[in-house]
C-alpha cells in the first residue's frame, strides 16, 4: 500500500507562524506585517462578534497543539453564557516541559506578538477580561523578552482598557513558573496560578465550569493561540486547507536527536515522517540507520523504523499506527541507541515529576524506574517485563491526571516493540514469562 | 511513639535551623514592597503573587531559608505553611544555600542521547564534585536537570536559572567555567531556526550578538 504525504507541495510551503521576516519580534516590524490587524478587524468591524470568531475557529479545524489535540473552537464554545458578575479567565499554556518539545520557546522568541494577539482574540471570543500567560521558570530570558514586548503592546493600546477604542478591555498577566513539569497539566497550572502547590484537580468539573479561582476558564497552548490571528486574517477555510484534512494547519515540528539538522521547523501537518527525517532534518547523523522515533514528546508511544513507511504526522495516521501526535516534538534515534538505558531515563523523569497526590502514580513511577534500572544493570529477570506491564495496567486511567498514563505508555510500548532487547538484558527466571523457557 | 517516628528512615529537614538572615538584612526595600503589591493587585486573590514574591526573595537573598519564606508570607499576607508548601513544591526555588553559580545540566532523553551525561561527568571531574554538591570555595553547584525545552541544541545546561548554554563540548565547558570564575555570565544565545538559515541567510534577530545554529549533536559516550 502506497501512502502519500498529506502535506501537499510542502517544499513550497510559506511559513506563517514564524515567517521569514527579520526582527519580527519587534512591535514596529510586526505592525508592518499585518500585526494586530486581525485584532483590529475583530474588535472594530461589524463583521465579527464573539460567536462568529468562535465559529471561524471551529471551521478552521484547528486541534490544540499542547498534546491532547482537542479542537480549539469547540473548547471555546464550552464557556458558559456571559454573566457580568462572574469573571472569566484565559490561560495560555507556555509551560513546555514535555521532554522532546522546544517549539513554544522559539515561537515566543521570534513572534511574541502573534501569541499576544492570539490571546486577545481568544479573550474577545469568550468575553474574557483577564488572560494569564504561564511560562515555565526556566525560560527566564524568554520571559524577560515577553514582558518587554507586552509592555510595548500596552503602551500602544493593543492590550489593556478600551482596546482600539472598541470598548473591549483585556489585561494580560505573565506568570513565571518555577520548575515543575506537572504545571503544564491544565488544572495543575491553575492551582499554580492561584499560588498553591500545583496539584492537579479531579475532573469534572472542567475548567470551562470551574477553572482558576473557581471561575469559567479556557486554557490553550501557546502555539494553538498563535494560530487565531492567522485564522482571522486568512479565514478558517484557508487554515482547514493546509495539511492533513482531519488535523489541518501549519505545525511546528521540533526535531531532536540523531539527525544532521535538528531544530524547529514549520510545515503543514500530515508530513511523511520519512520526509521530515531525510529531507527536512538532513538525514541521519553519520549515515546511520534509523532505529526508532518518538513522534510527539516523551509520552507518545515509540515507533520502530519498520513502522513508519508511508506514515504521516497527523492525529489519525499516528493513532492507526499505534502512537500519537502529542506536541510534535520528535526524537530520532539511530541504530546504536540503547533502548533500555533510554527508557530508564524516561522512567526517571516521570518519577521525578510525579506530584505525589495519587498512590498509583507516586509509587508506580518509582517502581517503573526501579525495575527498568534493574534490567538496565543486567540484574533483571524475564518476569520483570510482565511485572512492568502489570504495573502499567495498575497505573493507567486510575489517577487524577494523565501523568500516570504518560509515564506508563512509554514503558508499555517500548517493551512491546523492543521486547527482544529487554530480554537480552534479563536473566531467565525460574518461572518463565509466557510459559516455555528457552536457552535456559 | 512508633519507632520510625523517633528514628526516621529518611533525614528530615531541620524544622528550626539557625536563621541565616536577621534584623535589617531580613527585609524588603520600599521598591521591592511596591513591586510585590503590584503583583498582588494583578491577581484576583493575593496568593497569586506568591511565586513572584518567592522569585524576588530568591534573587535578593540567594536562597529561601525559613525566615525568608516567612518574610514573603508576611509581605503577601499568607500563612507561612502555605508559602512554605509552594516554595518546596518547585525545583527552582533553592531551599538551601547553593554555589554562586548553579549549573543545571540537562540529561533528559534528547540530551542523554546526545551526550548529556558526558558533559555532566566531565563537569563533575573538572570541579571535583558530584551532582548535587557544591565546590569547597562555594563557587559552583552541579545539578542534573530534566528537559529544559532546548532539545534541538543538546547537550545543554542552564546557569543559575538564567541563560542557556547550548551545544556543549568539553572545550565549551572549560571556557564557561573560566568565564564564570571571572564573574562573567554567558550571553543570551538566540538559536537560529534551520529554515531561517535558508530563507534569511542566518539569524532573524539583529538585536542579539550570539546566534548559534542548531547543529549536529555529538555522539554520546555514556547514557547514565
Ligand atoms: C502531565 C501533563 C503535562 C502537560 N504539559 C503541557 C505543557 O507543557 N504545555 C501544554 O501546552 N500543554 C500541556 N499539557 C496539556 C494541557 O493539559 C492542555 O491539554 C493543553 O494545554 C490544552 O491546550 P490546547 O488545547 O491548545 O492543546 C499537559 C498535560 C499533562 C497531562
Ligand atoms: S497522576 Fe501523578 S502527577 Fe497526576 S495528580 Fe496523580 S500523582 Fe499527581
Ligand atoms: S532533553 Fe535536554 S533540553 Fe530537552
Amino acid at each position: 500500500m502506497e501512502t502519500q504525504s498529506k502535506a501537499g507541495d510542502w517544499r513550497a510551503f510559506k511559513r506563517v507562524l514564524m515567517p521569514p521576516v527579520k526582527d519580527l519580534h519587534k512591535l514596529e516590524v510586526y505592525e508592518e506585517h499585518e500585526g494586530y490587524a486581525a485584532l483590529r478587524e475583530v474588535l472594530t468591524t461589524d463583521k465579527w462578534d464573539p460567536t462568529s470568531v468562535t465559529n471561524e475557529m471551529k471551521k478552521s479545524g484547528l486541534k490544540g497543539r499542547g498534546g491532547a489535540g482537542f479542537p480549539t473552537g469547540l473548547k471555546w464554545s464550552f464557556m458558559p453564557p456571559v454573566d457580568p458578575d462572574i469573571p472569566r479567565f484565559l490561560c495560555c499554556n507556555g509551560d513546555e516541559s514535555e521532554p522532546g518539545t522546544f517549539k513554544d520557546r522559539q515561537l515566543m522568541e521570534y513572534n511574541p506578538h502573534l501569541v499576544l494577539e492570539g490571546m486577545l482574540i481568544a479573550a474577545y471570543a469568550m468575553s474574557i477580561k483577564t488572560a494569564f500567560l504561564y511560562i515555565r521558570g526556566e525560560f527566564a530570558d524568554w520571559i524577560t523578552l515577553m514582558e518587554g514586548e507586552l509592555e510595548k503592546a500596552y503602551a500602544k493600546g493593543y492590550v489593556g482598557q478600551d482596546i482600539m477604542g472598541s470598548g473591549f478591555s483585556c489585561e494580560i498577566v505573565i506568570h513565571k513558573g518555577a520548575g515543575a513539569y506537572i504545571c503544564g497539566e491544565e488544572s495543575s497550572l491553575m492551582e499554580s496560578l492561584e499560588g498553591k502547590r500545583a496539584y492537579p484537580r479531579i475532573k469534572p468539573p472542567f475548567p470551562a465550569q470551574k477553572g482558576v479561582w473557581g471561575y469559567p476558564t479556557t486554557i490553550n497552548n501557546v502555539e494553538s493561540l498563535a494560530c487565531a490571528p492567522l485564522i482571522i486574517r486568512n479565514g478558517g477555510d484557508w487554515y482547514a486547507g493546509i495539511g492533513a484534512e482531519a488535523h489541518p494547519g501549519p505545525v511546528l515540528y521540533g526535531i531532536s536527536g540523531h539527525v544532521n539538522r535538528p531544530g524547529v521547523y514549520e510545515y503543514p501537518t500530515g508530513m511523511l515522517i520519512t520526509d521530515l527525517i531525510y529531507e527536512v532534518a538532513g538525514g541521519m547523523r553519520g549515515g546511520k540507520k534509523l532505529k526508532a522515533l518518538i513522534p510527539g514528546g516523551s509520552s507518545t508511544p515509540i515507533l520502530r523504523a519498520d513502522m513508519i513507511e508511508g506514515l504521516t504526522m497527523d492525529a489519525n495516521s499516528l493513532r492507526d499506527a499505534g502512537s500519537m501526535m502529542g506536541t510534535s516534538g520528535m526524537l530520532i534515534m539511530d541504530e546504536d541507541t540503547d533502548i533500555v538505558a533510554w527508557l530508564r531515563r524516561i522512567t526517571h523523569f516521570y518519577h521525578h515529576e510525579s506530584c505525589g497526590q495519587c498512590t498509583p502514580c507516586r509509587e508506580g513511577t518509582g517502581w517503573l524506574e526501579n525495575i527498568v534500572t534493574r534490567i538496565d544493570e543486567g540484574e533483571g529477570n524475564f518476569r520483570d517485563l510482565d511485572l512492568l506491564l502489570d504495573l502499567c495496567t495498575q497505573m493507567e486511567g486510575r489517577t487524577v491526571c494523565a501523568l500516570a498514563d504518560a509515564a506508563a505508555w512509554p514503558v508499555r510500548y517500548t517493551i512491546d516493540r523492543f521486547r527482544d532487547e529487554f530480554e537480552a538484558r534479563c536473566r531467565p527466571s525460574l518461572i518463565p514469562s509466557g510459559g516455555v523457557l528457552e536457552n535456559a | 511513639m512508633a519507632d520510625f517516628i523517633k528514628n526516621p528512615v529518611v533525614d528530615l529537614l531541620d524544622r528550626n535551623p539557625e536563621p541565616v538572615f536577621s534584623g535589617k538584612d531580613l527585609s524588603f526595600s520600599k521598591d521591592e514592597k511596591a513591586q510585590i503589591m503590584k503583583w498582588v493587585s494583578s491577581y484576583p486573590s493575593k496568593e497569586g503573587a506568591v511565586m513572584h514574591g518567592l522569585w524576588l526573595a530568591q534573587e535578593k537573598f540567594g536562597f529561601l531559608p525559613p525566615e525568608v519564606i516567612q518574610l514573603v508570607a508576611d509581605e503577601i499576607g499568607m500563612p507561612y505553611a502555605d508559602t512554605y508548601g509552594v516554595a518546596t513544591f518547585y525545583t527552582q526555588y533553592f531551599k538551601e544555600k547553593k554555589g554562586d553559580y548553579v549549573l543545571d545540566v540537562c540529561t533528559c532523553f534528547s540530551c542523554q542521547l546526545c551526550g548529556g551525561y558526558d558533559i555532566l561527568h566531565y563537569l563533575e571531574d573538572k570541579l571535583g564534585i558530584h551532582k548535587g554538591e557544591t565546590t569547597a570555595d562555594g563557587m559552583f553547584t552541579i545539578q542534573e536537570a530534566e528537559c529544559l525545552g532546548a532539545c534541538g541544541s543538546a547537550p545543554m545546561l542552564q546557569v543559575t536559572n538564567g541563560p542557556y548554554v547550548n551545544h556543549l563540548t568539553p572545550e565549551k565547558i572549560d571556557a564557561l567555567v573560566d568565564a564564570l570564575r571571572d564573574g562573567k555570565m554567558p550571553e543570551f544565545e538566540s538559536v537560529t531556526l534551520p529554515q531561517d538559515e535558508d530563507e534569511l541567510g542566518g539569524n532573524r534577530r539583529t538585536d542579539v550578538s550570539l546566534t548559534p545554529t542548531y547543529g549536529v549533536c555529538p555522539v554520546s559516550e555514556t547514557l547514565s
